[in-house]
């Protein structure tokens, strides 16, 4: 159980904005300047056990998805390192068989279902052309899946947008789950749903990950839901990961100043009034992160040298890492 | 799309009169399109037919068969008598011989009634005269002008001979027939009903053809363009508004001076023309659905990127596409005749509405206004309602206009 299904190694992802090859060109000859680049993801160094559930947790922007997609491996990646089973992807991507065993659970529940395929297409497509199933065997195969994400046989016979947000989530994690994977990734699989269908959603993907044993990767700004569902949670900030550690440690003794204002903002029953403290500021452009630790014009704690020393993650107690100069190891 | 969805996008459409009568007229263009054949009195291809009698009349007149020459020889034997036709060619008008009482012999035409110039008799033998004729200064030919009844009478006062032979030349007046010419004729005498409706068909099928083929060539690079970016979107791109910097007809006249004429030649130069409007809408919206989740779905799911762009990206933007070709017909038909109007387009011999026009032109100042016009206003219309069928269409694809 302990086994490493999945490893990333100093991952990064960086865009150059607003390019295009004659602007290059343009740039690079006539204005001697460097093209803007905007670093999604950076350095960022993560496992993942089998069977296990991780957590990514940060606000918008901070390179969640583009995080989600490299290891989803639809993205490549500007730098690093990502092997799945000690097998770099360069290589395990290219058996498109294999590389199934790699899904993925989208956002939006209406942009990730084709709307001119009927269900049972969006469903069965990859299996029967992967050779997992044959074709005359597909519709048991689809309505097998479908019983698995607690919709009805017939509903492979229509089309998404004749299905509520938390029907069509299932249908995405129905399509994900018909190619058999070992790994899967849940983008804010339930950001875009109200609360009770969220609910509902979230107790279908414990199902499935108990009697499958699937490794999950859980992305979300929720941090509730992150609780409930993960084993271990990984704090981003600005395309860095700031916090890792098992959940219960995280929520218990945070130890970030970025984690702990987080875990500050989160509502609670209390009767007690509360005073909120938002953290202070914006989050600042990805474009000119700040210098040294990203966090560092928000922080209450920030010394002077936070804005020149970029922090590398240390080891505060056995699997507790973090990316903070002022906490002195214990 | 499903049904319910079809079934409400018709009730939508439906919602503009103008729009359903102008698919009721673009259908019955394209009817006629196809039934030409059955449709028309008269096969306007068919020079054999064409007289030049029947050139330049005006709409409502009839058609004139024009007067021609027929020679027989007739041969008496006894009391059989024999024709044998000497004209060559299959003439309207036959030549027969009976006998009318005591020496005498009736010489007619076949059909009854019409009417003969003259019928000339020749060489008879010694004795015999042709009632009412006068006789050739020298040689023995008696010829009747404007007989009676379209016969002369041989006669003689003794007997004629038992067997003798002779040769009898009719020439018959220009006869009226019962086809009415319901728009005129050209100046090549084509009725011009026919060759309208035979050029709704070329101009229909060179319309549908070109913009089909522009279709395929311009999606197909656009949606190549959207997948592969870079390099190749730049270089395609560029094509795109190299051939969009130019006016159209321009380049349909270069090209035709080129490769000479033919409906062939009209259709590629159109489809250069064209594929330009394509290839630019397939490559914007199979960017914007590019962008969907559902394709990173289909990528995570390792599909192939043809199987992706075919079967997942395509479908999504066959709808504006389709807008695009409605419209693009309509172009594509009046480019054509265009063309044909300034005499690069189709041959003479196969006259399409553009060429049609073109041919009336000439006329329009000598108040024969029925070879341009009634080409003109059926080209107008057919034009109208194609535009006005994808505006419609344009319309409802457009989620900005719901209301």
């Amino acid at each position: 159980m302990n086994e490493t299904i999945f490893e990333a190694r100093d991952l990064s992802r960086s865009f150059s904005v607003g390019s295009s090859p004659l602007r290059d060109f343009a740039d690079h000859f006539l204005r001697d300047r460097p093209p803007k680049v905007l670093r999604a993801v950076d350095n960022v160094s993560l496992s993942l056990r089998e069977g296990e559930t991780l957590g990514i947790v940060g606000e918008s922007g901070c390179g969640k998805s583009t995080l989600a997609r490299m290891i989803a491996g639809i993205l490549p990646a500007s730098s690093g390192e990502r092997r799945f089973r000690d097998e770099p992807y360069e290589s395990f991507l290219a058996r498109n068989r294999d590389a199934l065993k790699v899904q993925m659970v989208f956002q939006d529940p209406l942009s990730s279902l084709n709307p001119r395929l009927r269900v049972g297409d969006i469903i069965g497509e990859a299996a029967v052309l992967h050779g997992l199933v044959r074709r005359p065997q597909i519709k048991d195969y689809v309505a097998d899946i479908l019983s698995q994400v607690g919709l009805p046989a017939d509903s492979m016979g229509r089309y998404p947008h004749q299905f509520s947000g938390g029907q069509r989530q299932r249908i995405g994690i129905a399509r994900a789950l018909a190619v058999k994977p070992d790994m899967l990734i849940c983008d804010e699989a339930v950001a875009a749903l109200d609360v009770s269908v969220q609910a509902q959603i979230i107790n279908l993907l414990m199902d499935i990950k108990q009697d499958s044993g699937l490794a999950m990767i859980f992305i979300s700004h929720d941090l509730g839901v992150i609780r409930h569902l993960c084993d271990r949670v990984a704090v981003m900030y600005l395309g860095r990961v700031v916090e890792l550690t098992e959940t219960e440690q995280l929520f218990a003794s945070p130890l970030h100043p970025y984690t702990r204002m987080l875990l500050e903002g989160m509502p609670k029953i209390s009767l007690q009034r509360r005073r909120f403290m938002p953290i202070q500021g914006e989050i600042p452009s990805p474009l000119s992160p700040p210098s040294g630790c990203h966090f560092h014009p928000r922080c209450p704690m920030a010394t002077e040298h936070c804005g020149r020393i970029r922090p590398e993650l240390r080891e505060a107690s056995s699997g507790h890492v973090h990316a903070c100069l002022n906490i002195e190891p214990c | 799309m499903s049904t319910a969805g079809f079934k409400d996008y018709a009730q939508h459409f439906a919602e503009s009169r103008a729009a359903v009568v102008s698919l009721a007229v673009s259908l019955a263009f394209v009817a006629c399109a196809i039934f030409a054949p059955l449709l028309s009195p008269t096969d306007p291809y068919d020079l054999t037919q064409l007289q030049l009698s029947d050139a330049l009349k005006p709409t409502g007149s009839t058609r004139m068969l024009p007067g021609e020459e027929v020679r027989a020889n007739i041969r008496i034997d006894g009391s059989a008598t024999s024709v044998q036709p000497a004209t060559p060619a299959k003439t309207h008008v036959t030549l027969v011989a009976e006998p009318c009482g005591l020496n005498c012999l009736g010489v007619g035409v076949q059909p009854e009634g019409t009417r003969l110039a003259n019928l000339q008799i020749r060489n008879l033998p010694a004795g015999a005269t042709v009632e009412g004729a006068r006789k050739h200064p020298v040689q023995s030919w008696w010829t009747v002008d404007n007989p009676e009844g379209g016969k002369v009478r041989i006669a003689s006062n003794g007997p004629l001979p038992a067997t003798f032979t002779f040769l009898a030349i009719a020439r018959s007046m220009d006869q009226e027939t019962d086809f009415v010419f319901h728009l005129g004729t050209d100046s090549f005498g084509r009725d011009m009903f026919s060759a309208i409706l035979y050029g709704v068909r070329i101009s229909v099928f060179v319309g549908l053809v070109a913009a089909g083929a522009a279709m395929v060539i311009g999606t197909g690079l656009g949606l190549l363009s959207a997948w592969r970016g870079g390099i190749t979107d730049a270089i395609i791109m560029r094509a795109v508004d190299f051939m969009l910097g130019l006016p159209a007809l321009l380049v349909g006249l270069a090209i035709l001076a080129i490769l000479g004429n033919g409906v062939s030649k009209v259709v590629l130069a159109i489809v250069i023309v064209q594929w330009s409007y394509y290839a630019r809408t397939a490559r914007s919206f199979a960017m914007s659905e590019l962008g969907k989740e559902y394709v990173e779905a289909a990528r995570c799911l390792r599909l192939s990127p043809a199987r992706i762009m075919l079967r997942h990206v395509l479908p999504n933007c066959m709808p504006q596409i389709i807008v695009l070709f409605t419209l693009n017909i309509a172009s594509a038909i009046s480019l054509e005749s265009s063309l044909s109007f300034l005499g690069v387009g189709l041959p003479l011999t196969r006259p399409s509405l553009g060429m049609l026009i073109a041919s009336g032109y000439e006329f329009i100042f000598s108040h024969k206004y029925w070879i341009s016009i009634y080409p003109g206003i059926v080209l107008l219309v057919m034009i109208v309602a194609m535009n006005l069928l994808g505006d419609r269409l344009r319309d409802l694809n457009n989620p900005r206009l719901d209301r």
